[in-house]
């Protein structure tokens, strides 16, 4: 889950508290922010103080968590309190307690009693189709446009042959876009894909949209949209039903420009950008989903392409040996897997391959991560890969938790990265010249149990941290 | 009993002659067991596939899957006097041969972890009885944990032995005498009986182990032994003898998993044979309740101090855990929902029955789970789609057979193996009040 | 630099975090919310107990719920409805069709709230009063059963699709290890399935259901499935045992209009945030046994070894009033007629040690 919140999450952490008053007065907004972006404890803690009226003391909440979860107690609440969900106040007694901050309460109370009379999840579109558009077709029209998309950044060939003829073209906004977010570069007339292109084509796909909405919703502030009206609607995206139409005609100017915009990449279907009605596929459905409910068929027939029928998302079998077997027949998965595997033999619905450290070397030096590769391989590992290792695991009794890869095929992955890599650059704040000890100690230490400690010397009295703010304002506590 | 010496004889010169009726008839689950791995290795699997309609073998081998999980439930339901008192000594093999690697990753280190997983099995289903551990190595018995009926303590010993190597020659005699002494002064309305993991073909032993047998015989004590390498006469006799004749005592473990299976089916508890084996008595328990105490204090099974813990209902003496017998004053504390953890073994859930495809109809989904069953087919078909494997239901559908509702497969294992429910019958007073007013009635035919 | 070294990859393993089931008992026994009318009125208690639902599902995209009814002569499925698709098919065009209201609502809660209602409504008038008139207790052994039922079915589901914990491995593992099956150790990557009751109705009402709901709690504790206990009014023994025994949260609430309050507060965390709170427990834990002949709650009985039946005192004639084998009872009946003073000191070790189990007396060897 963190990899694919992290995102979107630093997105919003940006945004001005003004926007996100704005933002939380759609109960949409409000369900998906609570379900998507928030952490397990984050979640408890707001449902329990939803429907409290008064606010909670701090010393109340701090003895509801286990001492030896401090931790993640103090995690949740740095993030809820970036997100403008959680407030903190001094009560009339002067005990410092807390409060679900007001746009976001009644938004939230809102979407699970479903009381006010917002629209906010959509309307739905009474009058017929003419043709009928079923979940299948949605799926399969995501999934070629997903596919085009992805498969223009790689520059397969053989998928530009096949583009126009399955009818997924991609238009000029698109191309736009992906230049724009530094994801492929032009030179001349050839598209060549950078190296956050190539990490961001590894991801799972669900991460993938996450990453072109954010952008999408960047070059719109650009281009003279207001944000806050494409974020809620994305928002409002994720909460419809699939395989049903909604109405155009409540939403504004410049959402229904984002939906002409975001059905080029497959995200929403309309049959005609003058359409008075919208579908939204798959891939918009599940943006609140976690990465484990992908198993969906979108992503399950990006693999064996033809065969939607074929249950779970995995194609990709790896040996301890290093051996690589992905059935698949879909050019861009293939050209997926040969940059960090040499490739053997194909046949009509399979490719066999070996990890070697050329072939892993030759995707670092691309700008891949060992990261990328592996969870590329752990989203599309064989059903049977994570069925063997699960029944092996119960049987091993040792501490050490199932994986679904070998792990000496990780391992080697992350060896072979760190022959090259032997720096790593972490952006953050050095804190330095404490007076004395204890001073540099207390404020170290809690870095550490909110998290945001990179290194410290003790000796030298200094300590780095990847983000400033509540180190900043325990210092100040203390004074 | 005095019978069972001349039937041993007959047996082993049988032995030969039996193997091909063992073959022949695969579904007699009696046989099976007591042949071991013989009868196994004249199975021919490929010869029940037949090619289906399509010319695949796919709807038999999805066939012989369902079969097999219902294979294992079709067991015995007829409600038997129990004994749920148990005391169980659980004597592992401890010498050479049991450093042997036939079973991954040694017998000796697979024993052990299945020793545990037994213990704990042990305990969930029989919390009112009595387990001790005993091993053998260089031709001596040796005391691994005591008679307690406290899990932990045997898992900590069974855990020490891992560190130890097997090592010497076991003597079955040894081991069956200390068994005994151990088991001599329980009392008798409990079982006593003796579980044996023996992993070599020998024994080597001081003296006439026939002599250890029927002593063994005379204090009522039953063995039951699981092999690891091949059937040793002397054993096959030591069970028959012990269990009045009952040859399903002993089993050969053909791999890992039958080896589990084996000493698994021990943990349920054994069916009483006659009343005179083991005297029924009135037992004076005590049903303690929970206490927590502002301070710590001391409980008089450990003398730790703690502060949660359960005070004896006649004496008040605080003990920490449960069951445990009180030790001041020596009265049997339990929680009720220890008992309530048999009741399961004395009233069973009756097996369900095929549903043949006239009756199939009735039902389009399960009635627990709400899976769809497979549609019924135009009665001419009938026939082609009924010679599937034996136990196994041509429609998909299991019938309760006292509220006559419909389940699937899954939901007929989970609610024999686990719940030990009928959804159905519970789920509906008519139902329900049936079947209470039946328990009665079905316990009466087992006096 | 930590973070750079290979060992880092155990972590990536528990990213994916399963989805949790919920499902809910609501005790409807008509006589128990029939006492509870001024307080908390059975539609108030479901429309509080929907919202808390709402809750669960938005905290995941993939949670799941499951609501049961255990009525006065039946248990009834409120949601997911089985065996009904096609009903399923009209209720929504029928929605669709509806008031543009309906779409202030995100489309799961709102098929879950129409369909518990529904069904509520339907079970409530298909009881008759000559249902109610002998049957004051709840069916809630057969909602059990069938909620436990459905979690089966739903876990082996989710570990099909996701490849979890196989089911053909389990399937082969043999007959008495049913243990290993359903107790798979990898817990996060099960579907994490809870119950909670929601009960009005006394413990003495359903003491006739009292060997298949003990079935139904050792199941769960089996399966490693908290039931948590949300107690409106009266008081159950068996559902205390049944907290303690599943490690599930019992509360009595003392107040029945706060239900929604309690119920977000304490009942809404998953087994995984659990591990993070610390709840409310229940310190002590009712485990006297009522007796099989008057219905006493006993601290001292007398057990039969045959059956384990509980007797408050020794049934007359000696024989179990359950299994009917004769017992053999002398020493406790009579031992206060035929004890003098002198010999009492000496009996008590007689009597314990044909009372109870053995001490571990260690024996010599052969």
């Amino acid at each position: 889950m963190a990899a694919s919140t992290s995102r979107p999450l630093e997105y919003l952490e940006g945004l001005p508290g003004t926007t996100f008053n704005k933002l939380y007065q759609q109960p949409s907004t409000a369900l998906a922010i609570f379900r998507r972006m928030l952490p397990d404890l984050a979640k408890c803690f707001v449902m329990a103080l939803l429907y409290l009226k008064d606010p909670l003391p701090m010393a109340d909440l701090e003895l509801w968590v286990n001492a030896e979860s401090r931790k993640q107690r103090d995690n949740a609440i740095s993030i809820l309190g970036r997100l403008h969900i959680l407030q903190s106040k001094l009560s009339d007694e002067k005990v410092r307690t807390y409060v679900v901050t007001d746009p976001f309460a009644t938004s939230l109370r809102q979407a699970l009693t479903g009381s006010a009379d917002t629209l906010s999840f959509g309307v739905l579109s009474n009058t017929p189709d003419e043709y009928k558009i079923s979940i299948d077709f949605l799926d399969d029209y995501a999934r070629r446009q997903w596919e085009a998309v992805l498969g223009y950044m790689v520059g397969t060939s053989a998928f530009e042959q096949r583009g126009p003829r399955d009818g997924a073209s991609l238009s000029e906004g698109v191309k736009q876009l992906l230049q724009a977010g530094h994801l492929v570069e032009l030179r001349g007339r050839s598209v060549d894909i950078t190296k956050d292109g190539f990490g961001f084509v590894l991801q799972d796909v669900n991460t993938q949209v996450w990453h072109i909405l954010i952008l999408y919703v960047q070059t719109a502030e650009a281009i003279g949209m207001d944000s806050v009206e494409v974020l809620s609607f994305l928002f409002l995206l994720s909460s419809l039903e699939l395989g049903r139409s909604y109405e155009k005609k409540h939403l504004t100017p410049d959402q229904v420009r984002t939906l002409s915009g975001l059905a080029d990449f497959g995200i929403v279907y309309q049959e005609s950008p003058e359409a008075t009605q919208f579908y939204p596929t798959r891939l918009a459905t599940t943006l609140t989903s976690d990465s484990s409910a992908l198993s969906n068929p979108v992503t399950g027939s990006m693999g064996p392409a033809g065969q939607p029928g074929s249950s779970g998302s995995g194609f990709i079998i790896i040996e301890t040996n290093y051996r690589l077997y992905a059935y698949t027949s879909s050019p861009l998965q293939i050209s997926l897997i040969s940059l960090f595997t040499n490739l053997k033999y194909r046949f009509p619905n399979l490719v066999t391959g070996k990890v070697t450290r050329q072939s892993v070397r030759r995707a670092i030096e691309m700008g891949i991560t060992a990261d990328q590769i592996i969870s590329y391989l752990l989203t599309h590992a064989h059903p049977q890969m994570r069925k063997h290792n699960a029944g092996h695991s119960t049987s091993n009794t040792g501490g050490v938790p199932p994986s679904v890869l070998p792990p000496t095929v990780t391992d080697q992955i992350r060896l072979w990265q760190l022959e090259r890599d032997r720096l790593r650059a972490t952006a953050g704040f050095l804190f330095k010249d404490f007076t004395n000890f204890a001073e540099y100690q207390a404020p170290c230490q809690y870095a550490a149990e909110v998290g945001v400690l990179v290194w410290k010397s003790d000796r030298k009295r200094m300590f780095f941290v990847t983000r400033h703010e509540q180190v900043a304002a325990f210092l100040k506590n203390r004074k | 009993m005095a019978d069972s010496d001349e039937e041993y004889v007959g047996d082993v010169t049988e032995d030969e002659d039996d193997f091909p009726v063992a073959r022949n008839d695969r579904t007699r689950s009696g046989k099976r067991k007591q042949r071991g791995g013989a009868e196994w290795e004249l199975s021919r699997t490929w010869e029940t596939l037949v090619e289906g309609a399509d010319g695949t073998i796919s709807s038999t081998v999805e066939g012989l899957l369902e079969a097999g999980k219902r294979k294992r439930l079709l067991k015995d339901t007829t409600p038997l006097q129990r004994g749920i008192i148990r005391h169980v000594i659980l004597i592992l093999d401890l010498s050479q041969s049991m450093s042997e690697k036939d079973l991954r990753p040694t017998r000796y280190l697979l024993t052990l972890r299945y020793a545990q997983e037994f213990v704990r099995e042990f305990f969930e289903q029989n919390p009112i009885s009595q387990l001790g551990v005993l091993g053998l190595r260089d031709g001596l018995a040796l005391r691994v944990s005591d008679m307690s009926g406290n899990p932990t303590e045997h898992l900590t010993a069974i855990q020490s032995l891992k560190i130890q190597d097997p090592k010497g020659l076991p003597s079955l005699q040894n081991g069956l005498e200390m068994a005994r002494g151990a088991l001599f002064h329980t009392p008798s309305h409990g079982t006593r009986e003796v579980l044996v993991i023996f992993g070599s073909l020998l024994s080597s032993d001081p003296g006439d182990i026939h002599h250890t047998i029927n002593t063994l015989i005379g204090d009522k004590v039953r063995v039951r032994i699981v092999g690891l390498a091949a059937q040793v006469a002397i054993c096959r006799e030591l069970c028959t003898r012990t269990n009045g004749g009952d040859e399903t005592a002993y089993g050969v473990a053909l791999n890992e998993q039958h080896f589990r299976e084996l000493m698994m089916d021990v943990t349920t508890p054994p069916a009483s044979y006659s009343q005179k084996q083991s005297a029924s008595s009135l037992l004076m328990m005590g049903f303690p309740s929970r206490t927590v105490e502002a301070r710590p204090s001391l409980c008089a099974c450990h003398s730790k101090p703690s502060r949660g813990g359960y005070l004896c209902s006649r004496c008040g003496s605080k003990v920490c855990s449960l069951p445990a017998e009180c030790p001041s004053c020596g009265l049997t504390l339990i929680l009720s929902t220890h008992l309530a953890r048999s009741y399961h073994h004395l009233f069973p859930l009756m097996n369900w029955a095929e549903v043949l495809w006239r009756q199939a109809s009735r039902s389009s989904a399960c009635f627990a789970c709400g899976l769809s069953f497979p549609v019924v087919p135009p009665e001419d078909q009938w026939q082609v789609t009924e010679t599937h494997a034996k136990g196994m239901s041509v429609s998909s559908r299991y019938e309760c057979i006292t509220c006559h509702n419909h389940f699937c497969i899954d939901c007929d294992l989970f609610a024999h193996e686990v719940v030990h429910n009928c959804p159905g019958c519970q789920s509906n007073s008519v139902g329900a009040s049936h079947n209470e007013s039946d328990m009665p009635d079905r316990m009466d035919t087992t006096v | 630099m930590n973070s750079v070294d290979a060992s880092e990859h155990y972590e990536l393993g528990a990213i994916d975090l399963a989805p949790s089931l919920l499902t809910v008992v609501i005790d409807t026994n008509p006589h128990a919310w029939a006492a509870l009318e001024d307080s908390l009125p059975l539609s108030k208690a479901v429309a509080n107990i929907l919202v808390f639902i709402n809750a669960h599902l938005a905290c995941n995209y993939a949670n799941e719920v499951a609501v049961v009814a255990s009525h006065s002569q039946k248990a009834a499925w409120l949601y997911p409805v089985p065996n009904s698709t096609s009903d399923r098919e009209g209720d929504i065009t029928m929605n669709a069709n509806g008031a543009p209201a309906q779409m202030n609502k995100y489309r799961p809660f709102r098929v879950v709230e129409e369909q518990v209602t529904r069904r509520l409504k339907d079970l409530m008038d298909s009881t008759s009063s000559d249902d109610l008139k002998g049957n004051t207790s709840t069916m809630l052994a057969g909602a059990l059963t069938l909620v436990l039922s459905h979690i089966n079915r739903r876990t082996i589901a989710w570990a099909e699709e996701h490849g979890g914990a196989s089911l053909e491995d389990a399937a082969d593992s043999g007959a008495g290890s049913g243990a290993n099956r359903y107790s798979a150790s990898n817990d996060d990557e099960r579907l994490q399935s809870r119950i909670l009751i929601v009960s009005v109705s006394g413990s003495s009402d359903s003491a006739h259901q009292y060997i298949p709901v003990m079935n139904s709690i050792f199941a769960c504790q089996r399966l490693q499935i908290p039931i948590d206990v949300c107690k409106l009014s009266g008081d159950a023994v068996f559902l205390q045992q049944a907290c303690d025994a599943t490690k599930g949260i019992y509360m009595a609430l003392s107040e029945p209009r706060g239900l929604l309050q309690y119920l977000m507060m304490a009942f809404l965390p998953d087994q995984r945030s659990r591990r993070h709170l610390v709840l409310p427990t229940r310190e002590d834990v009712d485990f006297r046994a009522a007796c099989f002949c008057h219905r006493r709650v006993v601290n001292i009985g007398f057990v039969c070894s045959i059956c384990l039946s509980i007797f408050c005192e020794a049934p007359p004639g000696g024989a179990c009033l359950t299994c009917g084998t004769e017992l053999d009872i002398g020493e406790y009946d009579v031992k206060p007629a035929l004890m003098k003073r002198k010999k009492k000191k000496k009996k008590p070790a007689n009597g314990t040690s044909a009372a109870g189990t053995p001490v571990s007396t260690p024996t010599p060897g052969p």
